[in-house]
């Protein structure tokens, strides 16, 4: 396949490459001065579990979405499975169809991805955009169905459904696409406890079969159930820390200065939950 | 203490018309309960839920264009009979259908009506005498076949909303090769316009469970106002961001959609039916004009 910029690229032999995005020196900024990310470097292998943490507003769903060619650097490049992801890039049919078969994107508001007017359509609708044949897309839409456990759901309008239903649908939606890397934005927001672990043993299944996810939160439990590796943004949009969640969230006096956590919260030695006991001052 | 005597005039004194705000609040509260309601009785197992929903649009469609070709009363009484016997073996309970084709569209079209019932307008034989606004035959026969067409039209399409779910009326259309985009936006336009108004109605309890007073008519303008720059706003911003879902799921600008089944031939039997019902109403309702 040949690049607009004249580079030949074949994304279809993206497992190849030790990692599926290398980012060097990324800046971006939506308005003149308004910087939502600064100097990042990072190299996100394949089949890596990575969490992105850090407070609201700095940065996390931005840097999401550069992984996910819906933005573009300002300054600083981007590849993803070895190839750069840029604007002209994605011009690119054949480009656009392999990186969009690989990557797939679950919102942070259900609600903006299911578009659809029945749950089937929302499942539908990704692989028909990339052009599988329409017994294929029944098949998958119905694995994925059964998988999720959201068959009753089919025939429903997204707005006639609760917030955990939307999330299950919304992740069937990606999910029917068969993507390599999952990006998943504050995947947690909204999810009832018995949701929560629902979706813990979903991405434990992905862990499984040697994919990559890539999340944003500022739950730090989700890192350290499931990461293998977390980062830290700071509310200047700079990556502050990088390494393990128990080497990361043992730093507390970081943590405590991006606002992932209050001063009066605490891990306990053995379990190495961190969480926050309410008291009053006398 | 404040006994309950101290406080029931200051209660009463502030006692007055719901504000415009309030009405509307309450207004979107209700159209959204519609919604979701329709739904649930689009999902019965009636006997037009039960025919395939291209089948069900063109019947009632060639229902609807027979019921505005009709002139006898009686021909348009037939068929706004139909329109109840159709409800009812739906499961939708006959009388709240007919209180809401008349309660809307009845009262709404006896009002434009009626001034044609009078000498003033269509000359004829005296039917009731009240001076210059007497009630002549021609005049009332020309009304109640006026109200009767849009009435028995109007049940025809109400039967459409409340037994045809969204997602299968967008069914329909794109299977009458309406272009895929089109059905996409309406699909789109339709949730987002849920989603407002559900928004809109949070917007006002969370300003009523802080308010204590209903304010000044100024007050409650600027804060309307106020309000719809951030729905408009945050419209935008969700179209930009469903966009963005779309292009991150593969959208090229083409959309594709599955291919739909075909109706069965039960379904086709219907549609048959209803071709043979409207042309025996057209032939009637000639022959009793003549």
């Amino acid at each position: 396949m040949t690049q607009p910029n004249g580079g030949s690229v074949d994304l279809s032999r993206a497992h190849a490459h030790a990692a599926d995005f290398v980012l060097s020196g990324v800046c971006q900024q939506y308005r003149p001065g308004v910087p939502s990310l600064v100097d990042i470097d990072l190299t996100i292998g394949c089949g890596e579990h990575l969490v992105i943490a850090g407070a609201n507003g700095s940065g996390k769903s931005t840097l999401l979405k550069l992984l996910d060619g819906l933005v573009f650097p300002s300054a600083g490049t981007l590849t993803a499975f070895g190839a750069p992801l840029t604007e002209a890039a994605l011009e690119d049919p054949v480009f656009r169809r392999e990186f969009r078969s690989r990557v797939g994107f679950v919102f942070q508001e259900a609600d903006v991805q299911l578009f659809c007017s029945n749950a089937f359509d929302e499942l539908a609708f990704g692989p028909l955009q990339l052009g599988l044949p329409p017994d294929e897309v029944r098949e998958r839409v119905a694995e994925v169905a059964h998988s999720l456990r959201i068959e009753k759901l089919l025939d429903r309008a997204p707005y006639t459904l609760s917030g955990g239903e939307k999330k299950r649908v919304a992740i069937g939606s990606v999910l029917t696409m068969r993507p390599h890397v999952l990006l998943m934005d504050e995947p947690t927001n909204a999810l009832d406890p018995r949701s929560q672990v629902w979706f813990l043993e979903v991405l434990d299944e992905w862990k499984r079969n040697g994919d990559s996810v890539i999340i944003s939160t500022h739950d730090l439990t989700v890192a350290e159930e499931i990461a293998d590796r977390m980062i830290v943004l700071d509310e200047g949009h700079r990556v502050v820390a990088e390494g393990t969640p128990d080497e990361v969230l043992s730093q507390r006096e970081l943590l405590l200065k991006v606002n992932l956590i209050h001063e009066h919260a605490h891990r306990h030695a053995g379990s190495g939950r961190t969480h926050t006991h309410p008291h009053a001052h006398m | 203490m404040t006994g309950e005597h101290d406080i029931a005039p200051a209660r009463q004194a502030r006692i007055r018309r719901p504000s415009l705000a309030h009405r509307t609040a309450w207004g979107i509260g209700r159209n959204i309960a519609e919604v979701l309601a329709n739904e649930e009785l689009a999902a019965r197992q009636g006997f037009l839920q039960r025919i395939e929903p291209r089948v069900r649009l063109l019947a009632v469609l060639l229902f609807a264009v027979t019921a505005s070709l009709l002139h006898s009363p009686w021909s348009l009484a037939a068929m706004l009979a139909l329109a109840a016997t159709l409800a009812a073996a739906s499961q939708v309970r006959v009388r709240s259908f007919m209180r809401k084709v008349w309660g809307s569209a009845g009262i709404f079209v006896i009002l434009l009506a009626a001034p044609a019932a009078t000498r003033l307008v269509t000359p004829g034989r005296v039917l009731v005498s009240l001076g210059a606004l007497s009630l002549t035959v021609p005049g009332v026969l020309g009304a109640v076949t006026l109200v009767l067409r849009v009435v028995a039209a109007a049940g025809i399409a109400l039967l459409i909303v409340w037994t045809m779910r969204w997602n299968d009326l967008l069914s329909a259309l794109s299977q009458l090769r309406l272009p895929d985009v089109i059905v996409a936006t309406l699909a789109m336009a339709q949730k987002q316009i849920v989603s407002l108004m559900r928004t809109v109605e949070q917007i006002h309890l969370a300003r009523e469970s802080r308010t204590l007073s209903a304010g000044t008519t100024a007050e409650n303008r600027d804060w309307v106002i106020g309000r719809m720059a951030f729905v408009v706003h945050k419209s935008v911003r969700t179209a930009d961001e469903v966009y963005d879902a779309m292009l991150a799921r593969g959208f090229d600008g083409t959309m594709r959609l599955l291919p739909r089944d075909r109706g069965r031939a039960r379904d086709w039997f219907y549609l048959l039916a209803a071709l043979t019902f409207c042309a025996a109403m057209m032939a009637l309702d000639r022959g009793a004009l003549r």
